[in-house]
C-alpha cells in the first residue's frame, strides 16, 4: 500500500481534547507524524494581563480540566513571590493535601481515559467511578467539583472542615483496595502487557533533551521531582522520595508510564496522610495581600503532568504586565513524532494516551 | 413431524393451501381471461414443487425468527452483563417509563419526578428504542464514494450472516436445512463476510474504513486456517460433516474432553471470526473511529450490528455442536440444553469483551500463524491417533 497521511483529529476518539495529529502510514506502520495544536487556544496569558492579580485564578482553573487545583496553585505561588506575601503554615499544609488529592484525581482520569484507548471501555468507568470519590473530597473544602478556585494568593479560601481526615482516610482506603484489583486486572493481563511492553520507547537522555517532564520523565528512570528539587509549601517537611520506573529494556515505554502513575497515586496517598497528620493549627490566609506589585517572579511546580511554570512581571499596577505559562504537555506533544515513528497505527492511541494529554493547558 | 421442514410442509398441505386456493379459484372466475393467473397460482400451489417451495419459505422464516429473537436476547444480555461488570446497572427502560417519555415528548411535565422511580424495569425495551432510532436515521452516502460497492458491501455482510442462521440446526426438530456438507458450507458462508467488509472499506472513500477493511482481510488470513484445522479433528472423529451425525457421535463423551486443544483453538479463532474483542480490529474505535462502519448509517448500520450478533450467536452454536455435545443432555428437551450451552459460550464471549483490551494487527497475525496453527495441527494429529487407536 502506498504511503498516506491520516488525520487523527481534531474530532477523533484518540485525541482527548481538541488537537490534530497527522500521521503518515505505510500500511499500518507509522513513518512520520505531525502534531497540530492551537484549536483550543484561548489566549489565557493575554486576557490575564487585563485582569487584576486575584482575578486570574478563574483563568488558571480553566487551564486544565483534569487538574485545576495545581495550575491555580502554581499561579498563586508566583504571585505570592511577586508580592512578597507568604501563606500561613496551615494554608501550606492544606494546599499540599488538596494538591495531592487533585493529583490522584487527575491520574485516575488518565487511567480511565487510557484503557479505552487500548480497547477496554470498562476501564473508563472504573477510573471515573474512583475519581468521583476524590472530587467529592475536594468538594468539601472548596465547594467545586471541576473548577475549585480554592487556592488564593496568600493562602486558601476556606479551612478544612472537621471530619475531613476521616473522610479522606476512608476514600483512600477504598482506592487502595481498588488499585489492587486493577493491578490484578491489568498487570497480569497478557493482552494488556502485549499492547504496552516496548511500545513508545524513549530513553532517559532523549526525554531530558526533548524537555519531557513529570511522570513521563520519571518513568524513564530519572528521579527528578520538583516537589523535592525545588520544594514549595509543606513538601520540605514531608518524608518522601521520587518514585521512578523503567521499561524492561531501559528508558520509558507505555507500561512503565502506566506503572509510574499508579505508583504516584500510592505515593500521593502517603503524602496526604503525612500532611493531614502533621497539620498545624492557625490561620489559612495571610493578613494582608497587596493588590499592586512590581518586579518579576517565577515559580515552577510539579503539576500532575510535569513541570508547570508561571512567570509574572508586574509594573506597579494591579494587573500583571506580562504573564507566561510553561505547559509541560506542550513540549511532550512536540516530542511525540520521535517516539511514534516505527510503531503501528493501533499504537497511536496507546502512546498518546500514555503520556496523559491535556489540551487545555497545552494550548492555553 | 421430525423437522421444521416437515412441520411446515404439513402446515401448507393441511391448512394454508386448502384455505387459500378456493379464494384464488373464486378470483379466477371474476374477470376471465385477465384473472386467469390467480387460477394458475392456485394450481402451482397445489402441485408438488409449489408446496415444496412454500414449505421451505415458511421453514426458513421460522428459523430466522428464532434466530433474530435470540439475537435480541444476546444484545440485551450483553448490555446487562457489561453494566454489571462496569459497576452500573445497564439499561433500565420499562413500560412504566414510556409514560414519562410521552410526557417529555409532549413538552408536558405535570410535576418533577426523579427519573429512577420510573426507569426501573428490566430494560428489554432499550432494544426497541434502538431499533426505532435506526429506522429514523437518514441514509447518507458519502461524497465521492463508489455508490455501487458502498451499497453492496453491507448487503454481502448482512445477507451472508443471515444465511448462517438457517444452515445451523437448533435440534433435530428445529432445523431449516440439512445439507450433506453441513458445517463445511456454514464455514464457507462464514468467510464471505470479510469480502463485504473489504468492499465497504474501499468504497467509502475514507482512510479509516480502508484500514478497517484491510485489517479484516489480514485477520482472515490469520485465523481461518487454524479454525478449519481445529474443526477437522471433530470431522475426522465423527466421520461426517453433518451436525446430526456429529452430535450423535458425542452421545458417550463430549468432544471437548478428548479434543480440548481443538476446543481452545476453535474458541479463539471463532472470536476472531465474529470480530469481537479482543479481535475486533476492523472496527477498533480507539484509532479508526468506527473502523469499516464509519461511513455507514441508519438502518444499514443497525442491520450490520444485528448481523455481527448473529455471527456471534452462530459461532457459539457451532462450538456447541462440535465440542459440547449439541442438544444432548438428560431430563430437559434437546432445545433447552442446546440454548443453555450456547448461552454459556456467549456469556463467556461477553465477559471477555468487557475485561480485556484489543490486540494489534501484527500480534493477531503472529498469534494465528505461530501459536494457533501448530496447536491445531497437534490437535489434528491427536485426533488421528484417537481414531486409529480406538
Amino acid at each position: 500500500m502506498a504511503e498516506m497521511w491520516i488525520h487523527m483529529g481534531p474530532q477523533h476518539p484518540m485525541t482527548h481534547g481538541l488537537w490534530n495529529l497527522r500521521i503518515k502510514v505505510n500500511g499500518e506502520t507509522i513513518t512520520d507524524a505531525v502534531p497540530e495544536l492551537g484549536y483550543l487556544h484561548r489566549s489565557v496569558e493575554k486576557i490575564g494581563e487585563r485582569r487584576k492579580y486575584f482575578m486570574n485564578t478563574t483563568l488558571t482553573d480553566r487551564l486544565c480540566y483534569a487538574s485545576a487545583m495545581t495550575w491555580t496553585h502554581c499561579y498563586c505561588l508566583a504571585a505570592e513571590e511577586l508580592m512578597g506575601v507568604e501563606a500561613p503554615l496551615r494554608a501550606k499544609y492544606i494546599r499540599t493535601v488538596v494538591l495531592e488529592l487533585q493529583r490522584i484525581a487527575s491520574h485516575l482520569m488518565w487511567l480511565g481515559a487510557y484503557l479505552p484507548d487500548l480497547g477496554l471501555i470498562t476501564g473508563f468507568l472504573y477510573g471515573m467511578r474512583d475519581r468521583e470519590m476524590f472530587l467529592n473530597l475536594l468538594e468539601i473544602p472548596s465547594g467545586g467539583r471541576l473548577l475549585y478556585n480554592y487556592v488564593k494568593i496568600g493562602g486558601v479560601k476556606r479551612d478544612l472542615p472537621p471530619g475531613f481526615e476521616a473522610k479522606a482516610e476512608r476514600v483512600m482506603q477504598t482506592l487502595e483496595r481498588r488499585l489492587k484489583e486493577y493491578e490484578n486486572l491489568y498487570d497480569n493481563s497478557k493482552i494488556f502487557r502485549m499492547r504496552n511492553d516496548g511500545v513508545g520507547v524513549y530513553s532517559a537522555s532523549d526525554a531530558i533533551n526533548w524537555g519531557i517532564t513529570g511522570p513521563n520523565l520519571r518513568s524513564a528512570g530519572v528521579p527528578f521531582d520538583l516537589r523535592q528539587a525545588d520544594s514549595y509549601d509543606a513538601y520540605p517537611e514531608l518524608d518522601f522520595e521520587p518514585v521512578t520506573n523503567t521499561a524492561a529494556g531501559g528508558g520509558s515505554d507505555c507500561f512503565s508510564r502506566y506503572r509510574q502513575r499508579v505508583d504516584e497515586m500510592h505515593q500521593s496517598m502517603d503524602l496526604v496522610r503525612q500532611a493531614l497528620a502533621k497539620m498545624p493549627e492557625g490561620k489559612v490566609m495571610a493578613d494582608s495581600v497587596p493588590l499592586r506589585a512590581s518586579g518579576e517572579a517565577f515559580r515552577r511546580t510539579e503539576d500532575s503532568r510535569g513541570e508547570a511554570l508561571m512567570y509574572l512581571v508586574g509594573d506597579g499596577s494591579d494587573r500583571p504586565y506580562r504573564w507566561k505559562i510553561r505547559s509541560p504537555m506542550f513540549t511532550t506533544v512536540s516530542a511525540a513524532p520521535h517516539f511514534l515513528k516505527g510503531y503501528k497505527v493501533a499504537d497511536v492511541p496507546a502512546i498518546m494516551g500514555s503520556i496523559d494529554m491535556c489540551i487545555g493547558e497545552t494550548d492555553k | 413431524m421430525t423437522s421444521l421442514y416437515d412441520w411446515s410442509y404439513w402446515f401448507c398441505e393441511a391448512w394454508l393451501v386448502p384455505l387459500i386456493t378456493p379464494l384464488l379459484y373464486f378470483q379466477e372466475h371474476i374477470m376471465p381471461p385477465f384473472s386467469n393467473p390467480a387460477g394458475d397460482m392456485a394450481r402451482w400451489m397445489e402441485s408438488d414443487p409449489g408446496l415444496n417451495i412454500l414449505a421451505w419459505t415458511i421453514a426458513v422464516n421460522v428459523a430466522l425468527m428464532i434466530g433474530f429473537t435470540n439475537v435480541i436476547i444476546v444484545v440485551y444480555l450483553e448490555r446487562k452483563i457489561a453494566g454489571r461488570i462496569m459497576d452500573r446497572r445497564g439499561p433500565m427502560l420499562s413500560l412504566n417509563s414510556l409514560k414519562e417519555i410521552a410526557s417529555d415528548l409532549a413538552g408536558y411535565a405535570p410535576e418533577y419526578t426523579w427519573k429512577t422511580t420510573t426507569y426501573a424495569g428490566i430494560g428489554i425495551l432499550q432494544n426497541v428504542a434502538d431499533g426505532i432510532k435506526f429506522f429514523c436515521k437518514e441514509i447518507i452516502v458519502p461524497d465521492k464514494a463508489d455508490r455501487l460497492l458502498y451499497t453492496i458491501g453491507p448487503v454481502i455482510f448482512i445477507s451472508s450472516s443471515i444465511l448462517l442462521l438457517v444452515m445451523v440446526p437448533f435440534s433435530p426438530r428445529i432445523a431449516a436445512s440439512s445439507a450433506p456438507l453441513g458445517l463445511l458450507v456454514v464455514m464457507a458462508a462464514f468467510s464471505i463476510a470479510p469480502i463485504g467488509v473489504l468492499t465497504t472499506g474501499w468504497a467509502c472513500n475514507n482512510k479509516y474504513t480502508l484500514i478497517g477493511g484491510m485489517r479484516s482481510a489480514a485477520q482472515l488470513m490469520a485465523y481461518e486456517i487454524p479454525l478449519l484445522l481445529s474443526m477437522a479433528g471433530v470431522f475426522l472423529v465423527a466421520g461426517s460433516y453433518n451436525p446430526m451425525d456429529i452430535v450423535a457421535q458425542q452421545q458417550g463423551m463430549w468432544n471437548v474432553v478428548p479434543q480440548f486443544l481443538g476446543f481452545i483453538v476453535f474458541i479463539v479463532c471463532m472470536l476472531a471470526e465474529v470480530e469481537r474483542v479482543p479481535f475486533d480490529l476492523p472496527e477498533a474505535e480507539a484509532e479508526l473511529v468506527e473502523g469499516w462502519t464509519t461511513e455507514i448509517g441508519g438502518l444499514r448500520l443497525g442491520l450490520v450490528f444485528a448481523a455481527e450478533y448473529i455471527r456471534g450467536f452462530v459461532g457459539a452454536m457451532i462450538a456447541t455442536i462440535l465440542f459440547l455435545g449439541g442438544w444432548s443432555g438428560p431430563f430437559l428437551p434437546g432445545e433447552i440444553w442446546f440454548l443453555l450451552k450456547v448461552y454459556g459460550i456467549l456469556i463467556f464471549f461477553i465477559i471477555l469483551r468487557w475485561t480485556v483490551p484489543r490486540i494489534r494487527t501484527d500480534q493477531i497475525l503472529l498469534l494465528g500463524w505461530k501459536r494457533l496453527l501448530p496447536l491445531s495441527l497437534i490437535n489434528l494429529a491427536l485426533a488421528i491417533l484417537y481414531v486409529e487407536v480406538f
